[in-house]
């Protein structure tokens, strides 16, 4: 886990190639081209920007409104982006920084007013398309009502429980487990020392085992073989 | 790790597994323990398996929240977003109509004004000079009394006035021995205890 894979590497370089010319584009006033250009880094990155930003801040709307601030926050101040760090990184980092300031300005405004309910849940927002999803497995021949079910119950008792870790060992386990980062690059992303990360990582682990304990392992290890880690 | 679990001789725990799992992360090595324990490795990878298991599950659960056409739809607002941020923000004009209106007759608005300021001030002088609303009040007040005093009240408005005005506390207490002064309240006096039948 400590090297680069070499699809990874190409996606950076990638990246790098399309923010240098953004950043011309831009500077040369040809803002339309810088745009279209733009849009292929967007396409890269938004699936993985919504999965971190939907386990930051567990709204669905909110996440989608905090995935698009960064990219147009990321486009306003490309000039400022050194080609040394990945773009991807220089990304999160904008990313994690809205949602903290959105998890900020949630606390404040639930201190003085009532919580609405389902605010938090991202029930409301995406039930339109968790009922049409739901309609389109049962016609698709997809999972079974019973296995639909389990893996709902599955996917609250993960969410209660990372709920129950404290922000940093939470923070550290979203960007490791679900975005697939290294040590090292949830370190660039957090700010956080490396041996630090390490050391929230291992806590939150141990802390997710034991509220997890009497949870089903739903997938053999058959299933998982080869989903090490995600990029995309 | 302690030293018995060093020599190979005591099964880990979660925890450790949790920590070789995290030390794993920089390219560590998972120890002897688990090269030699047979049982210990297959623990692991349960544990691994379970650990991982997670991470699906939770990228499976964002993934729900954002379906394709959810991500096309947040693209397209995106690049949305970023043209607005090119184009400068319309300022829309105030209708000329509603100043052309008054704009015209600013002299007459003029003389209204001074019009309306003057008749303010002599009002206000008039009614510091001429006590006009104490006089109505008097005159109404003695009206309303002869109207409950019904026929031949009209002889005794001063009598009236007097008693409405000083009202002391001997006066009270002697209109409470006294007789009705109005006549149609007599029978209804009767019908009523009084205070001079018991105070002696």
């Amino acid at each position: 886990m400590t090297g680069t894979s070499p699809a990874l590497a190409a996606a950076r370089e990638a990246d790098a190639a399309a923010a240098s010319a953004v950043k011309a584009q831009q500077a040369a006033g040809e803002l339309e081209g810088a745009r279209e250009r733009y849009a292929e880094l967007v396409a890269r990155h938004q699936r993985r920007a919504s999965r971190i930003a939907y386990h930051y801040l567990r709204d669905s709307a909110e996440a989608d409104e905090a995935v698009q601030d960064a990219f147009v926050k990321a486009y306003q101040h490309l000039a400022s982006f050194r080609e040394e760090l990945p773009f991807d990184v220089w990304f999160t980092r904008i990313l994690i920084n809205g949602c903290l300031d959105r998890i900020k300005a949630r606390t404040r405004r639930e201190r003085w007013l009532l919580p609405m309910a389902d605010s938090r849940t991202g029930g409301d927002s995406t039930a339109p398309f968790r009922e049409r999803d739901m309609t389109e497995r049962v016609a698709a021949g997809g999972p079974s009502p019973e296995q639909a079910l389990l893996g709902r119950e599955r996917r609250e008792q993960i969410a209660a429980a990372l709920a129950k870790l404290p922000e940093r060992q939470r923070s550290v386990f979203v960007l490791s487990h679900v975005d697939g980062r290294t040590s090292r690059e949830v370190s660039a992303l957090t700010g956080l020392n490396e041996s630090t990360v390490r050391v929230h990582l291992f806590r939150a682990i141990r802390k997710l085992r034991a509220l997890l304990a009497n949870d089903v392992v739903a997938a053999t290890p058959g299933e998982l073989k080869g989903k090490r880690r995600v990029t995309s | 790790m302690s030293l018995l679990e060093r020599l190979g001789r005591g099964h880990l725990s979660d925890a450790q597994f949790a920590r070789l799992w995290s030390s794993r992360q920089s390219g560590a090595r998972l120890g002897p323990h688990l090269d030699a324990c047979a049982g210990c490795r297959a623990r692991f990878a349960e544990f691994e398996t379970w650990l991982l298991g997670v991470g699906e599950t939770m990228r499976d659960e964002a993934d729900r929240a954002f379906p394709a056409e959810r991500l096309a739809a947040q693209q397209a607002q995106i690049a949305r977003r970023l043209e607005t941020l090119e184009r400068p923000a319309r300022v829309i004009a105030f209708p000329k109509a509603a100043r052309a209106v008054m704009s015209g007759h600013s002299h007459v608005r003029r003389w209204v004004t001074v019009a309306a300021a003057a008749g303010l001030i002599a009002g206000v002088g008039l009614g510091q000079v001429v006590p006009l609303r104490t006089a109505m009040f008097r005159q109404q007040a003695t009206e309303t009394i002869a109207h409950f005093n019904g026929p031949g009240g009209e002889t005794r408005p001063k009598e009236q006035a007097a008693v409405s005005t000083s009202l002391r506390d001997e006066e009270l207490l002697s209109d409470a021995y006294a007789q009705p002064k109005v006549r149609n309240l007599s029978a209804l006096d009767d019908m009523t205890p009084h205070a001079r039948d018991y105070i002696k």
